[in-house]
């Protein structure tokens, strides 16, 4: 086992005996994530947070039963993903990944023949570290997340943030390898675009 | 030679290590003699890097004990109803 999978298997377990801990471990992991996420399928922050809370009430009463087939991460954005699912249809709509409007911004900075019109230049002022001490900088870029279409959105956080593997978000999301691929793809020319503004 | 738009179109494959060796030499061709592309490639490599640090900083946060204890009071009741 490695020890990425025995950590797991021992966070697993502490959730199962009850410990406060190990819940406020996950919670710390994955909340932000999960409400983000959340809040781009239904539109709505208030019914993001319940769908959230609901997702981790479920978690803990159904971590007994967890067989670790999936990593714990999968498991739980599966389970957020069904509540916000059979919420949407429950209110007659579904989790739409319609991406329309997939104008990157890029199209425009070619000529005909695919080359830059305008060269792209070094940023001097973006590192992680510098974007992260910034509150304002950081603040942009998530408002660059949250302004992308859900999908792009979901898979940005899922693939892009937390880690977790291509098979398991095709899973989570229910689409293709290739398609994981062009959302992450796109939402990071959004993103990039976003950065872009600020030199 | 692929074009500059094709290369940034195919850049998170590369970025990502998803392209096979034919492809990313096919890439790295372009890049070696073409400035533009070369800083486009750094810019979305720094956007990956960028955008999963701004995930690691949102996990720093102290959770909110709050809502945690709802969390947890509301599951004790699911559970009391249970059994």
């Amino acid at each position: 086992m490695s020890r990425q999978a025995r950590d797991e298997h021992d966070l697993v377990e502490r959730l199962v005996a009850g410990e406060r801990a190990a819940f406020e471990e996950v919670y710390r992991r994955h909340n932000a994530a999960m409400l983000r996420m959340c809040a781009g399928f239904v539109r709505n922050h208030a019914t993001a947070e319940e769908l959230v809370q609901e997702t981790w009430i479920a978690v803990l009463r159904n971590i007994g039963g967890f067989e670790g087939r999936s990593s714990l991460a999968g498991w739980i954005y599966t389970i957020l993903l069904n509540k916000a699912r059979s919420r949407l249809r429950r209110d007659g709509r579904s989790v739409s990944f319609d991406e329309s409007g997939e104008d990157n911004g890029l199209q425009a900075a070619f000529d005909g023949r695919g080359r830059w019109k305008d060269m792209p230049e070094l940023w001097d002022e973006i590192t992680p570290e510098r974007v992260v001490a910034g509150r304002k900088v950081l603040e942009h870029v998530n408002a660059a997340i949250e302004a992308l279409p859900s999908a792009q959105r979901a898979v940005l956080i899922l693939r892009g943030q937390q880690g977790l593997d291509t098979a398991e978000v095709c899973a989570i999301l229910e689409i293709s390898e290739g398609n994981v691929r062009v959302l992450l793809h796109r939402a990071r020319l959004a993103v990039r675009a976003a950065l872009d503004r600020l030199q | 030679m692929l074009s500059c738009q094709e290369v940034t179109e195919r850049a998170s494959d590369l970025i990502d290590g998803n392209l096979s060796t034919w492809d990313a030499l096919q890439m790295r061709l372009h890049l070696a003699m073409c400035k533009g592309c070369d800083a486009f490639i750094g810019q979305l490599r720094m956007t990956r890097d960028v955008t999963r640090s701004v995930g690691e900083a949102e996990c720093r946060h102290d959770p909110d004990d709050v809502r945690i204890d709802a969390i947890l009071s509301q599951l004790h009741e699911a559970k009391r109803t249970d059994s």
